[in-house]
């Protein structure tokens, strides 16, 4: 337990550096059941709390301001593994590449990878439904997991979703993937596993123009071929990258690259590499580099996945933004970000999953220069609002939590934002878990104080 | 904009708040294509969803497709085949059962064993509560985080905590291949081996369906117990998965149509139930199925071997269910009923668990919206 502020220190954030918010204390429970008997002991109490996994998150969704925070790092273990049918028991601190390694013998991998995947966790990726490259084939996470047994904030134990084939029954796990951590802990996590494809193809397609590799993108999904990741890394990003300890050989002088990777089966995979390939000359691509081995293959991921990391050397701060437009907005809205970060004298560093229309418009600067924080965050929002009017959304894979909350009235209605409420009201009565994210206050009205809800409950 | 709501929502939230001063309890119903499988939603009154026909968003380079809930699949179909893309989804009945009607029962065929079911192609809903409350959840994006996720707990809550009445869902292009195969297996070690073949074959077949002989004469005129096999991709990936299926015996081609003909073989008066266990599992739970059924000679059965699901359609035209029906007493598989005798939903379904129902009683205080429709929730 920590409580003295210079050890709370470290929790005061998260990855993105815009939050400061100090715990009022940090628990780290070994177990399970210390986890239960904390929970509990804060019910008594009446005490709100905040379940944090490697404080790896993008949305400030894990700062605890004056409660209690629930580290559930400790929390490592891989309970068990059926290979045959493809699931893993986990608990919520196991990090999400150390399960993939845990899997590896079998043929196995778990799907979902967000670049921190390295360091984050199965539970945080829970409460996320975090994304990553491949998920444009392979599903976020929501569609890799078959069952949670959930410690509610009242301390009781629910199991939701079946194991042992179909499940009957509201799919509560479908409504707790992604509750950003105000639903309850989950205390263990079935996920279903991927087998891994035979063969994997890795190509890099660098083009002069921005416009050009975003038809790309559209060209090759219009085919019918999935690629199993098909990212897009900006001038600006290239630039970070290979003057970094990343560097991975992406060409300094292209407007913008797509590092497209098709994998399966061997039988007609180099059809599907060669039609991609086509499709990218045909669409302006000056060279199409296919990695030749896996070292290769590392290497051009590696540019990517440490992305972030790179833009440490362009500026002490950095915001990672995350929004999705149709993908046949791609285009008009890459011009956009780069009229708005012109006009707010900001630097905008774009690499992100264009297949899915995943936008992760990044924004290295000073934190200390209030002048430039102020200008970041005003070229955020008309972001997000260029966003919403492409017919967007605000977050595709790194949550609301608290940096994103007042973005919701833009995309849900009052009734839409008062029906999320009350489905958290169900998991979490008094609001005590993770209090203050993803849906404004304003917003959680009390269900019956509605007019339209009064008239339909009024008479029997 | 996603912040207003259709007029569909409106017009259905005006009959919710009527049958609520009127203190009366509805029952959805879309094309009535279903029917109700006898399942026991006693003294509502229909609120048709007919109306709410029609795609309202469809832009073929994103993938993603927006339609009124009473859209059927024929129309969804005729849309997307111009853009030589589809939904893949194919819920057992005809084209003309409704989008609305598939994701509220959570239902999904063959093509499952590939695409996923609903709630994986689903990425927003309209919905309109019992309490009459018009909310939206999801987007028209293909990823989306925001909010929590209403739109999933919509999927597979058989319309008993809102009425869905648009639905944005995930297209996918149609692959330059899609061809259809039988081969001939053992009646009972069948299923078990296609299982054990799926598991080491370098990809995944579009739909993989084990059939047993009276299903097989139904489909295909063989004599024998079958697995079909739908594969999809490029023309040479395609035939190499072809190829591979040799080791289970004599590959044959069928037509495509084999699946639609699967999808609606049921009559209206069958008794249809699935069970589901592990995949592991998939020869224990075959043969249970088989011998559960084994009273009735005309029996249809297929299994799921990727997924350890094994569906029975048991006409009773000219035979009594009952012993069938007493078989499923003692089923040790997960047993999900799909339609049954009146008589035979009493306690069946109910949802046991205290946190889904304080989610109904939050959802649908009044049990407005069909009541009973599990089997007494």
């Amino acid at each position: 337990m920590l409580f003295r502020p210079s050890e709370l220190l470290t929790y005061t954030s998260d990855a993105l550096p815009s939050y400061f918010k100090q715990p009022g204390l940090a628990v780290f429970p070994g177990t399970r059941d210390e986890v239960i008997a904390v929970v509990r002991e804060l019910a008594v109490r009446k005490i709100p709390f905040v379940p944090r996994g490697a404080g790896t998150g993008l949305s400030g969704g894990a700062l605890a301001e004056g409660v209690v925070l629930i580290g559930l790092n400790r929390l490592t273990r891989i309970l068990s593994i059926d290979a045959e049918n493809g699931f893993a028991v986990v608990e919520p601190g196991v990090v999400n590449v150390a399960l993939t390694r845990a899997v590896t013998a079998h043929g196995l991998h778990y799907a979902p990878d967000p670049s921190s995947q390295a360091a984050c966790t199965i539970g945080g990726n829970v409460a996320e439904n975090a994304g990553g490259p491949h998920c444009l084939k392979y599903g976020v996470t929501t569609n890799h997991i078959v069952a949670l047994r959930v410690l509610l904030p009242s301390g009781d134990i629910v199991n939701l979703g079946s194991v042992g084939g179909e499940h009957e029954g509201y799919d509560l796990v479908g409504a707790f993937v992604g509750s950003e951590g105000c639903f309850g802990i989950a205390l263990e996590i079935t996920v279903r596993l991927s087998r891994n494809p035979e063969q994997i193809r890795t190509l890099l397609a660098d083009y002069l123009s921005l416009e050009q590799a975003a038809q790309t993108v559209s060209a090759i999904v219009a085919t019918g071929i999935v690629p199993a990741a098909l990212e897009m890394i900006d001038q600006a990003t290239i630039r970070a990258v290979e003057s970094s300890i990343y560097a991975a050989g992406y060409p300094t002088d292209a407007a913008a690259a797509l590092l497209i990777e098709v994998d399966g089966a061997v039988a007609g995979l180099e059809h599907d590499v060669a039609t991609v390939e086509a499709l990218c000359k045909e669409n302006g691509a000056r060279t199409v580099r296919i990695a030749r081995d896996d070292a290769e293959r590392t290497r051009l991921w590696q540019g990517r996945k440490k992305a972030f990391g790179a833009m440490g050397r362009v500026a002490p701060h950095l915001v990672v933004q995350d929004a999705v437009v149709p993908r046949t907005k791609l285009p008009a809205i890459l011009a956009e970000v780069s009229r708005i970060g012109e006009r707010h004298g900001v630097r905008v560093c774009n690499v992100f999953h264009a297949g899915d229309g995943n936008l992760h418009p990044n924004i290295p600067y000073n934190g200390s220069d209030a002048s430039e924080t102020a200008r970041v965050h005003e070229a955020m929002k008309d972001i997000m609002q260029a966003c919403v009017a492409a017919g967007g959304t605000i977050t595709g894979e790194h949550g609301v939590g608290l940096d994103k909350v007042s973005y919701m009235d833009l995309i849900f209605s009052p009734d839409s934002l008062a029906t999320m409420c009350t489905l958290r009201e169900v998991f979490d009565p008094d609001r005590r878990c993770n209090p203050g994210k993803v849906v404004p206050m304003h917003s959680c009205r009390e269900w019956h104080g509605t007019p339209a809800a009064r008239a339909a409950s009024g008479s029997r | 904009m996603t912040t207003i709501a259709t007029e569909s929502a409106v017009s259905l939230r005006t009959r919710i708040l009527d049958a609520a001063e009127r203190g009366a309890h509805l029952r959805i119903v879309g094309r009535g294509t279903w029917l109700d499988a006898n399942r026991p939603v006693a003294n509502a009154e229909p609120l048709s969803t007919r109306d709410l026909s029609g795609i309202t968003d469809y832009v073929p380079g994103d993938l993603t497709l927006t339609a009124r809930a009473g859209t059927t699949f024929a129309e969804l179909r005729a849309a997307t085949e111009a853009n030589r893309q589809w939904l893949a989804l194919d819920p057992y009945g005809s084209d003309e059962g409704t989008l609305g009607a598939t994701l509220a029962t959570a239902s999904a065929g063959p093509l499952r064993t590939y695409f996923g079911g609903p709630r994986d192609l689903t990425l927003g809903v309209e919905f309109v509560t019992g309490a009459g409350v018009i909310a939206r959840g999801g987007g028209r994006v293909v990823k989306n985080v925001a909010g929590y996720d209403i739109t999933r707990l919509m999927i597979g809550a058989w319309g008993t905590l809102g009425v869905i009445t648009e639905v944005t869902v995930r297209l996918h292009a149609r692959p330059a291949a899609d061809e259809s195969f039988a081969v001939d297996v053992d009646s009972q070690a069948g299923a078990g081996e296609v299982r054990t073949l799926l598991r080491r074959l370098p990809f995944k077949p579009y739909a993989c369906e084990v059939v047993n002989g009276s299903l097989a004469r139904a489909l295909t005129g063989s004599a024998a117990a079958q697995a079909l096999f739908r594969l999809g991709g490029n023309a040479e990936a395609v035939k190499a998965q072809r190829a591979a299926l040799i080791e289970l015996g004599t590959v044959r081609d069928v037509d495509p149509s084999v699946w639609a003909r699967l999808r609606t073989i049921e009559p209206a008066d069958a008794v249809v139930f699935r069970l589901s266990a592990l995949p592991s599992s998939m020869d224990a739970t075959w043969r249970e199925a088989t011998s559960i059924v084994a009273s009735a000679s005309n029996a249809l059965v297929h299994a799921t071997p990727a997924l350890g699901i094994v569906r029975c359609i048991v006409p009773t035209a000219d035979r009594d269910p009952t012993p069938v029906l007493a078989g499923l007493a003692g089923v040790k598989s997960t047993l999900i009923a799909e339609r049954l005798p009146a008589g035979a939903w009493s306690g069946r379904g109910a949802i046991p668990d205290a946190l889904s129902r304080r989610v109904k009683a939050a959802f649908d205080p009044n049990d407005r919206l069909n009541p009973g429709i599990f089997g007494g929730m």
